[in-house]
């Protein structure tokens, strides 16, 4: 603990510089990104297409599939993939995602292929328009915005002080930038309800930082260092809770829930990160400042 | 004493939670869904349940012909075995009924449901689409809209429809179907279709559907409507339904009017019909003509026989299709067309099997993700008076968040269940805060304080999530809304019922 405490006490500005760099990586990400055509793979609620579930715990050839799927519909973006319960072990069937195509063209195409009829207990189906789901886009974005705007409001009538509501939203930002461009770079396909798991991890990893600073500011009981370092106890266990409730939801075999668990997992981990070496050194910083001891 | 209150308040939330779940643990017999109009078992004085009902309170049905019935197989197989060919004596948890046997009772049935959760979409299979109208409506429209839909779907006899409303941030309105266990092309053509019939003779319009010309419409009635023959045509089967109408004075008397101006033809096999004939349209689709035989000219005529068409590879293909055809046309002559025309901008069907797959998984990794909280909690105090507290306050955030689903008849999709799981790791992030905030050593602070502290953090984390999840209740056309609601309402439970509760145990759990 003291050389911890010493770490932090006199190295502080320093310290901010790792997420400072991450921040910066993340910018750069978007930027690359940006060029290559867009920072988000959408995958068909936010972009229109049919998402198809053939249930069947048979062997499927997916690369044979994928590969028919592309050249019957070249102007279509196709994924095709296998599901399986992961705690059992057993085949569900296969998922295919396909852009700008109605299930009108996409089912006799499989059953064709399948020399099948599907029935609809074999056949699950989710189609979205394109200008709907380009809606849903821009809505969830604003959605997005409302959502760090209300907590940022939270948080200054909380503090009341300029600098420390500052961090703290700042840091709320980090943890949702770097999420995002780890997101990017995973080319991991977002749905709405990943997007919603964004939003969650707004008012989440804020929790960190919540109870850092109020120890921090309305606390004179212990050292500066001492009331840093309880409520880093407090906050990564209750970091690493969450990550082993988070890591267990990987083992989903819904795709919207996998989705969800994947985002906020990553967010946990930036959040460790950007609250204890970015909120906390800025606190000392900001406490030095003041003379708060 | 106020500590005490606490624990009886969390007591009392549970209690209600369970009434508001009802678990099933008798689950003999097969519950009554639906009860077609006209049909047998409604003569019979069998009714629907109302939409208002909750899921455990549908009547029951025990024993048909005195033998017991305890599944859906029971009851199909008792049926179908009925030795009299009379009559059937069906008997329920409420009431003895003697129905006339006939081809279809009218009456649609389940498994008893195991609790009042309604599962949604995509946990028990069904389909949902989601409607556009092309032209702006009024909130007036869209009640009407909504209101002409909810008979469409009940006179066709689906049953567990949830029809709503549903905006977006930027005002567009939007309407919502939802059907368990309806294929996509039934809810699709009975939804998003019009429905516009009209019946035409030449250029003119005889009657169209709705009370307004159509008084009745027989159904479910062997004598006045059925299949009435099917014949090979080429490699298939057609098959042809009629059924009976009676019209309204206004609409008789357009006939007579109409029908007064054509001269009558005489057909090949010698019968005297008009020469023009009654053309029905669907939605400005030809559908079928009809001959008016000769003996109509210039009639006030109120019944009308309606017929038409279906084909398949087999005959029973044929016939079924033919049945769909009729049922779905007496539907729409019975409820009139939708006040506007409406796209289909979202559609989708879940197979049950594939909702079964994704319900039993999800309950898996709920209680893993539990285990493994619970784990780390040990791990960290060692201490089993705290990490015991813990996870029954856990436990009880999921009873309770239920209960409220339960009692507000939310269907509880996936996006819910990650509602349920976020707002639970909430739960156990204020859980920690609050044992850490008493085990710190520091003895300058009483209890109170401590724990009046401990909620400093607890209301402020809560009010910033409840912040950031509140857009979404309306955003995505309230595909979200599942979500936003149930994380918001476990938190605030969360916040205003099972942690000061715990605050209370803990305190007492420590001082000893």
């Amino acid at each position: 603990m003291q050389r911890l405490e010493n770490l932090f006490m006199n190295h502080y500005k320093k310290i901010i510089i790792i997420p400072i760099l991450l921040l910066v990586f993340s910018l750069v990400v978007f930027v690359i990104q940006a060029q290559k055509g867009s920072i988000l793979t959408k995958d068909i609620s936010l972009q229109g297409g049919t998402s198809v579930t053939i249930t069947s715990e048979q062997g499927v050839n997916i690369d044979e599939l994928q590969e028919s799927l592309e050249n019957s519909f070249p102007n279509s973006d196709i994924l095709v993939r296998e599901l399986a319960d992961v705690t059992t072990g057993k085949k569900i069937g296969i998922l295919i995602e396909a852009t700008n195509i109605k299930n009108e063209e996409l089912q006799p195409f499989l059953e064709k292929h399948f020399e099948t009829k599907f029935t609809s207990d074999s056949y699950s189906v989710e189609e979205i328009g394109a200008s709907l789901s380009a809606s849903f886009f821009k809505e969830l974005r604003l959605a997005m915005i409302f959502s760090f705007l209300f907590m940022s409001i939270v948080v200054f009538i909380t503090f009341r002080k300029i600098v420390p509501s500052l961090t703290v939203i700042l840091t709320a930002l980090t943890d949702i930038l770097v999420t995002l461009a780890i997101v990017s770079i995973m080319h991991l396909r977002i749905s709405t309800a990943g997007i919603a798991a964004f939003l969650l991890l707004i008012g989440y990893s804020i929790d960190t930082d919540i109870l850092l600073t109020t120890k921090v500011l309305k606390r004179t009981e212990s050292s500066l260092f001492a009331r840093i370092y309880s409520s880093m106890k407090t906050g990564l266990t209750m970091t690493i809770t969450a990550i082993a409730a988070v890591t267990v939801g990987l083992f989903s075999n819904s795709v919207v829930l996998q989705q969800i668990f994947t985002i906020i997992l990553i967010g946990l981990i930036v959040d460790v990160i950007s609250t204890y070496l970015g909120n906390a050194p800025a606190l000392i910083w900001y406490c030095k400042k003041k003379n708060i001891q | 004493m106020i500590k005490k209150w606490r624990v009886i308040l969390l007591l009392l939330f549970l209690i209600l939670s369970f009434i508001a779940i009802n678990p099933q643990f008798n689950k003999e017999g097969v519950a009554v869904r639906h009860i077609a109009q006209n049909s047998t078992a409604a003569f019979a004085g069998m009714q629907s349940p109302s939409s208002q009902l909750s899921a455990t309170a549908y009547e029951r049905i025990i024993k048909i012909d005195n033998k017991k019935i305890s599944s859906l197989n029971d009851y199909h197989e008792a049926l179908a075995s009925s030795s009299s060919n009379l009559s059937i004596k069906i008997e329920t948890d409420k009431n003895e009924y003697a129905l006339l046997k006939s081809e279809d009772l009218g009456i649609t049935v389940s498994e008893i449901a195991g609790s009042n959760l309604k599962k949604g979409l995509e946990l028990q299979g069904g389909s949902r689409v989601l409607l556009k109208p092309q032209d702006a409506i009024s909130e007036q429209q869209r009640d009407d809209l909504l209101a002409v839909m909810e008979q469409r779907l009940n006179t066709y006899g689906l049953s567990d429809i949830r029809i709503r409303k549903a905006d977006d941030l930027f005002g567009n309105k939007y309407v919502s179907v939802e059907v368990a266990g309806a294929s996509k092309q039934e809810v699709k053509d009975l939804i998003a279709s019009q429905g516009k019939f009209e019946a035409r003779i030449g250029e003119e319009v005889v009657f169209e559907g709705g009370e307004k010309d159509v008084t009745f419409v027989c159904r479910n009635d062997g004598s006045c409507s059925g299949i009435r023959q099917c014949t090979e045509q080429g490699s298939g089967y057609l098959c042809t339904f009629a059924f009976q109408i009676s019209l309204s004075e206004n609409a008789a008397k357009r006939h007579a009017q109409i029908t007064d101006k054509f001269d009558i033809n005489i057909s090949e096999e010698g019968r005297e019909y008009l020469d023009k004939p009654l053309d029905l349209y669907l939605d400005d689709i030809f559908v079928e003509s009809l001959q008016i035989s000769a003996d109509l000219k210039g009639v006030e005529a109120t019944n009308i026989e309606i017929s038409g068409p279906g084909i398949g590879n087999t005959q029973e293909e044929a016939t079924q299709q033919a049945i769909q055809q009729m049922n779905k046309l007496q539907t729409i002559l019975l409820t009139g067309s939708l006040p506007v025309k409406l796209d289909v901008i979202k559609l989708d069907s879940i197979s049950p099997v594939l909702g079964r797959a994704f319900l039993s998984n999800a309950i898996i990794v709920t209680l893993f993700a539990l285990l493994a909280v619970a784990i780390i909690i040990f791990l960290k105090y060692r201490k089993l008076k705290i990490s015991i507290p813990i996870l029954i306050t856990m436990l009880s955030e999921i009873i309770i968040t239920l209960g409220f689903a339960a009692f507000i008849k939310w269907n509880l999709d996936l996006a819910s269940i990650a509602g349920i799981i976020a707002a639970v790791g909430t739960g156990v992030n204020d859980q920690i805060v609050i044992v850490d905030e008493i085990l710190s050593g520091e003895q300058f602070y009483r209890w109170k304080e401590k724990i009046k502290k401990a909620f400093f953090v607890i209301i402020t984390a809560y009010a910033t999530l409840v912040a950031a999840m509140l857009p979404l209740f309306k955003a995505g056309a309230g595909l979200l809304t599942g979500f936003a609601l149930v994380t918001i309402v476990g938190v605030s439970i969360g916040v205003f019922v099972t942690r000061p509760a715990f605050a209370a145990i803990i305190e007492e759990v420590m001082e000893e």
